[in-house]
């Protein structure tokens, strides 16, 4: 395990405090630091099985950051670690310095957040599923409103007007009436991510996007992808697509038993991977 | 045509008397609506109880299910309306007595909602895991989730199943007569015991009974197919 490793692992920083430290005049130069979420230190095991074992990295503002690995690494039970979809056993994440987790009081100490709090706190992560999980009994645009109506409570006139703006954007607005069943893979998971920029959410986070679609799928959901990193979507994507993380990612993150066995911007970690490991598992990948 | 099947045939009488008897099927349709309502709160309730996290709730919602789902509405409609009360009386100290028509509707009620938390149960549990994922995703409370994703599923997947059980229902508010509430089957045999001719009364309570039942489901399965065959997985 790497200094800078084991440190990041035992001592993550809690953004919370390091801001209620500084004066207030400086707050938009601290805040472009904070990164947009922070991973710090995340455990989660399932009965005898640990599956991450001490995860943390940083996505700033902005930026995509690409988890790869293995089936059974950890990847997507670290993405739904990230939103507490599946409560971690030890970590915490951070969601611009918010912990999502616990609340951190003006003496610093740490309360456990209730369900409601977490609620709150997720709707600010968007998140794209493997199986899509559209809810069959309401149209695309059905689906699109429905949180930001229930959960936002933003005015129906308006959560359409956005709606139909998220549904151009991934280039579903002439399906938007149609219901879930009569569209295709593709089609529907460019619904789901429609849905999911309709909350406007801080981050978007893609859990394997593509693996469940037929090849000539993915390319219309990689595309409305490489779009919103383009436009700036701050974006954790967990994939198989090697060449896609290659191309979009500011930063990526090679998921080893649980660990992060090596990260490094797209040019390092696929030109000149340093551990064994991902030297093996990019070599599958090349002869494929 | 012997003289008993002409005199059978000859609904005459029954028209003769269609004000009182009308009245009497008001008296079957508010039963039913009434215990409708009874079957799908108290069925939802056992249902959600049903599968509970905690085990002590799942045996109350599944002893709940087994008692009146295995309960002759017969029989269940004279406990409730004769033994009920003498031991509420008892609990309470005082005299309880129960109106005909408030029983009918416990009682019917109770014993179909042991059917419907059953299809409740079977219609929630069949909903994917990733729906509610999603919901929860979007910070959805799951109370939110429960109204607006799983049960307009559930409702969809029920409607076969649930019309049937309405349709046994309001058959079984034909029963009802037995604690003289004064519904379509009351009022028939009051009139027998007047004219003393069973034969047309009965027919054509028959008739209407089957006239009504019949173009009511066949109604709701129209609408309800088409409706329900547009917005299901």
């Amino acid at each position: 395990m790497s200094i800078a490793r084991a440190a990041r692992e035992s001592a993550p920083i809690f953004m919370s405090q390091v801001l209620s430290q500084v004066p207030n005049e400086a707050p938009s130069q601290v805040l472009s630091e904070v990164p947009s979420i922070r991973v710090a230190g995340i455990h989660k095991r399932f009965g005898p099985l640990e599956v991450l074992r001490g995860v943390s990295f940083d996505v700033p503002r902005g930026s995509v950051v690409s988890v790869i690995g293995a089936s059974g690494s950890g990847k997507s039970t670290l993405l739904r670690c990230v939103n507490h979809l599946e409560p971690p056993d030890a970590g915490e994440i951070y969601i611009e310095g918010e912990p999502l987790g616990a609340r951190v009081d003006a003496r610093g100490n740490r309360k456990a957040r209730s369900l409601a709090e977490i609620n709150a706190m997720r709707r600010e992560l968007g998140v794209v599923f493997q199986q899509f999980n559209l809810w069959p009994h309401m149209t695309v645009l059905g689906n699109v409103i429905e949180a930001p109506i229930r959960v936002r409570k933003l005015p129906r006139k308006e959560a359409v007007a956005y709606g139909e703006e998220c549904l151009r954007r991934v280039r579903m607005i002439d399906k938007a009436n149609e219901y879930p069943a009569r569209l295709s893979g593709g089609q529907q998971q460019r619904a789901a991510i429609a849905r999911a920029l309709a909350m406007r959410p801080k981050a978007m986070l893609f859990d394997e996007a593509t693996s469940s679609l037929d090849p000539e799928l993915t390319d219309e959901v990689l595309g409305v992808m490489r779009e919103l990193a383009a436009d700036g979507t701050t974006m954790i994507v967990v994939t198989h697509e090697m060449s896609f993380a290659r191309e979009v990612s500011d930063r990526v993150i090679f998921l080893h038993q649980g660990l992060v066995e090596e990260e490094g911007p797209p040019g390092d970690v696929f030109g000149a991977p340093k551990s064994e490991r991902l030297q093996q598992f990019l070599s599958k990948y090349r002869k494929q | 045509m012997s003289d008993a099947l002409k005199q059978s045939l000859d609904l005459s009488m029954f028209w003769e008397y269609r004000a009182i008897l009308l009245q009497g099927l008001i008296f079957n349709v508010l039963v039913f609506l009434c215990a409708a309502s009874v079957a799908l709160s108290v069925g939802l309730g056992a249902a959600l109880l049903r599968i509970n996290r905690l085990w002590p709730m799942r045996l109350i919602g599944t002893l709940h299910v087994e008692i009146f789902r295995n309960a002759p509405d017969y029989i269940m409609l004279v406990w409730v309306h004769f033994v009920l009360p003498l031991l509420i009386g008892i609990a309470i100290r005082r005299r309880v007595e129960f109106h005909p028509f408030t029983s009918a509707v416990i009682a019917l009620g109770f014993v179909y909602s042991g059917y419907f938390a059953e299809g409740f149960r079977a219609g929630i549990q069949a909903i994917p895991q990733g729906n509610l994922d999603a919901g929860r995703s979007f910070g959805m409370s799951e109370r939110l989730i429960l109204w607006r994703i799983i049960l307009p599923q559930v409702v969809r997947r029920m409607l076969p199943e649930a019309l049937n059980l309405f349709v046994s229902m309001f058959k079984a508010t034909t029963i009802v007569s037995l604690i003289a509430v004064p519904d379509l089957m009351y009022n028939v045999s009051m009139v027998i015991q007047q004219e003393m001719r069973p034969l047309p009364l009965y027919t054509g309570a028959a008739i209407t009974y089957f006239l009504l039942i019949f173009l009511l489901s066949v109604g709701v399965r129209h609408f309800g197919e088409r409706w329900r065959r547009t917005s299901m997985a």
